[in-house]
């Protein structure tokens, strides 16, 4: 997989994803043997789910059996501009979306995408956003963070195991590409309707983390193991762990199929975990002292295959109270529901500015069941009653800022194009605007 | 503030710990000696002290802060029981303290975690959330070893959020802050900073090197014995920290009623005073035989207990029969001197 030059392909695909651009995309596709990615079918919206979030049945299982996590990641938030969309608009967004659509297959290898829209995008509309959408602004979600507010108008979210794939569709949904894979690309563009405001990438899977560790927030020495997921050193998205996306997708409404997504923009200090702390110190914080006293998790935790143990953790207070510490996992344990979470993890990690980051992207019926988790995870009531600090042995919230938060929503497909904030009145709206 | 002009406002007093400057060259970022051998479970005497360097002092809201910082050095983080060395790393540059206070009351918060965002040329180069710790000659306080990427200035912006409802009196109004600093980072300057020798027949002995003394900010220091408001109730003793106890007959002020009393207890280091905060308490009363209270005890900050830990309890009698359980020792990271005591912490007992 070497070229002339002795650069590892795969190494070299990695920092273009994060470079981005036509160059960057150009030079990834001469080096080495070209990717062999089937292509899409002719018409993706006969094709396709009119859940845009329906990833799962397109995805493998891992050796472990939990759901594969396409490898790179593509974040391009887009604003808009003053006014409202006209259907030209319209149309030459969802004409871009489905010329990607159509050259690459949904699947990990393939493209796997999602268009969402702020509550700032929908502000723009005299109608109020349908009540069926619990959609806030973001806001700080606990005493200890100062956010700034995620407010692009909406976010494209790509993603494949191939960094030649995200960028090719990130160059022709700019526009940039006449031909993608071999297909067609449409003469319509995103950049018709919206301005791009920056791009943000990362990465999640075996080794990703290691080789992307050169940068601020990680020791030198190198600590990330070799075949960590995620920055962390630990698995995290098991199936055990995760809800249905029937059980984020909402039900009611004219966005009935779509979902809510949040982001949340996270630096990492991973000089304080890997350095002064034990690994011990990592599996409490990060599972349950249980887990740490008994070696219950090995390496980065493929032992423990579909599910995390949480059972086994002792009550958060009970472990808070006598061990001084909780740990991260088993804070969560209550917020499930049959179960299972109640938000659907499509987190990835990042080297955006150069510092070792998280961007936390999750999928929920309504914002609020985020907001539960994450109170949560605050552990507000362990921190008061016992030992354990506000961050201090309080999961892995020493280790963790959060510097910007975001709410989306993520619409049905066929209102993925520039929604109005109600459809069931949106003809109306449209007579009164022409 | 800009540290320069702050030194030139203070004069010396920028500059705090001014004993003899020994022939430690900072080359690695390490001058620390080795540990000593034999440390005693116990509080003792460490190989060394260290002053250090003031960036500014600021106030906002009910807090002040005092960015303060020495050369990067070795601590212990702790979990439970268990400490970790955390040895000085190649790229630290420099061992960051944002000493923040109440500023009416002295009280240094221990229900926040305050944090740390490092700026140099207008773009953020770390973000930090320092661990709370425990020296002996700054007390509770929060710091960590921090990396820059090369010397020259740097803009700090220090933020303290909410503290917990477990407060009284204007500790419970001093909502949030944010003070903002820019310190000059120079290798050459950290190089000066006193580096004392202890004695070598003293180090590894028990006892504590003294309370830094710095003009404007304060070291707080938990209420001596003979000074607790309320009933003084008498001091008992688990790992090397003496539990100071005093009950107060009107328990209002700590969500009780009028017609009960609290029972507080104020764990402290010995030698310093120092309050410890971060421990899981809990206690038995026990009178004529039979137990009339057996719950935990919650930490607490109030203005003239400082940070405790306390209950609401019917009433306390003279006789009275008190058992404190120490759940988890205080879950404050150590500087050299510390690290060995306040771990094993068995029942305490202590008749009233």
């Amino acid at each position: 997989m070497s070229d002339s030059h002795g650069i590892d392909r795969r190494e070299f695909v990695k920092s273009a994803v994060a470079i981005g651009g036509a160059a960057a995309l150009s030079a990834c596709l001469n080096r080495g043997p070209e990717i062999d990615v089937p292509r899409g079918p002719e018409q993706p919206d006969a094709a396709f789910p009119e859940r845009q979030h329906a990833w799962n049945e397109f995805l493998p299982t891992t050796d472990e059996g939990n759901n594969h996590h396409p490898r790179h990641r593509v974040l391009l938030p887009l604003d808009y501009g003053d006014g409202t969309p006209t259907d030209a608009e319209r149309e030459a967004v969802e004409a871009a979306l489905a010329g990607v659509e159509r050259a690459y297959e949904r699947s990990a290898a393939g493209l796997l995408l999602t268009v969402s829209y702020s509550p700032y995008y929908f502000d723009r509309f005299d109608a109020d956003l349908t009540e069926s959408v619990d959609l806030p602004e973001p806001r700080a979600l606990s005493s200890f963070e100062d956010p700034n507010p995620d407010d692009p108008d909406a976010i494209v979210h790509l993603a494949s195991d191939h960094g030649e794939v995200v960028m090719g569709a990130e160059e022709a949904l700019k526009g940039e590409v006449d031909e993608l894979n071999g297909v067609s690309q449409p003469d319509a563009a995103l950049t018709d309707a919206f301005s791009i405001r920056e791009r943000r990438t990362g990465f999640i899977g075996d080794g990703l983390p290691a080789e992307n560790q050169d940068v601020d927030g990680v020791p030198d020495d190198g600590p990330v193991p070799e075949d960590a997921p995620l920055y962390m050193g630990f698995e995290s998205a098991y199936e055990g762990n995760q809800p249905t996306e029937d059980r984020v997708t909402i039900r009611e409404g004219p966005f009935a199929g779509g979902t809510t997504q949040q982001l949340s923009t996270l630096t990492l200090n991973l000089n304080q975990w890997y350095e002064q702390d034990t690994r011990k110190q990592r599996v409490a914080k990060m599972f349950c002292p249980h887990h740490a006293n008994n070696d219950v998790v090995e390496g980065a935790g493929e032992n423990l295959g579909t599910d995390p143990q949480m059972d086994d953790c002792a009550d958060p207070m009970d472990s808070a109270r006598s061990d001084g510490v909780v740990g991260h996992g088993q804070k969560m344990v209550d917020v499930r529901e049959d179960d299972a979470p109640i938000i659907l993890r499509r987190d990835f990690d990042s080297t955006d500015q150069g510092r070792a980051g998280v961007h936390f992207l999750s999928l929920q019926r309504e914002i609020a069941d985020f907001v539960t988790t994450r109170e949560a995870m605050n552990g507000e009531e362990i921190d008061r009653n016992s030992a354990v600090g506000q961050r201090t042995n309080n999961g892995i919230l020493q280790y963790i800022n959060t510097v910007r938060r975001g709410n989306f929503l993520v619409p049905p497909r066929s209102l993925r194009a520039l929604p109005p904030a109600n459809p069931e009145t949106a003809e109306d709206a449209e007579v009164a605007n022409a | 503030m800009r540290r320069r002009s702050f030194l030139a406002g203070l004069g010396a007093a920028g500059v705090v710990g001014t004993a003899g400057c020994l022939g430690f060259e900072l080359q690695s970022g390490n001058r620390e000696p080795p540990l000593v051998e034999n440390r005693p479970d116990g509080v003792y005497y460490p190989t060394h002290t260290e002053g250090m360097l003031m960036g500014g002092m600021a106030s906002d809201g009910g807090y002040s802060c005092a960015l303060t910082y020495s050369f990067p050095h070795r601590f212990w983080t702790i979990t439970g029981s268990d400490t970790t060395q955390v040895e000085v790393g190649s790229n630290d540059a420099l061992h960051l303290m944002p000493f923040v206070w109440h500023s009416e009351t002295g009280v240094v918060p221990s229900d926040v975690s305050p944090t740390v965002e490092i700026a140099r040329n207008g773009e953020s180069v770390d973000r930090n959330n320092p661990w709370a710790m425990l020296s002996q000659n700054m007390g509770f306080h929060f710091g960590d070893n921090v990396e820059l990427p090369e010397q020259g200035e740097y803009d700090l912006t220090v933020t303290v959020g909410e503290g917990s409802s477990r407060r009284t009196g204007s500790l419970a109004e001093a909502g949030s802050a944010e003070f903002e600093f820019t310190i000059d980072y120079q290798r050459s300057e950290l190089g000066e900073v006193a580096f004392t020798d202890i004695p070598e027949a003293r180090q590894g002995t028990l006892g504590a090197v003294k309370p830094m003394e710095m003009d404007m900010v304060p070291i707080k220091q938990a209420p001596a014995v003979d000074a607790l408001p309320g009933t003084a109730r008498g001091t008992t003793e688990s790992g090397d920290a003496v539990l100071a106890v005093t009950s107060l007959d009107d328990a209002t002020a700590f969500d009780g009623g009028e017609d009960q009393q609290y029972l507080a207890v104020s764990p402290r280091t010995p030698y310093n005073r120092f309050p410890l905060p971060l421990m899981s308490l809990s206690a038995t009363l026990s009178r004529d035989g039979e137990a009339v209270f057996d719950d935990y005890l919650y930490e607490w900050l109030d203005p003239d207990l400082g940070v405790h830990y306390g209950a609401v309890v019917d009433g306390v009698e003279t006789g009275d029969e008190l058992t404190i359980s120490v759940d988890t020792p205080p879950q404050v990271s150590r500087h050299e001197g510390y690290e060995t005591a306040f771990l094993n912490m068995p029942d305490a007992t202590l008749t009233l």
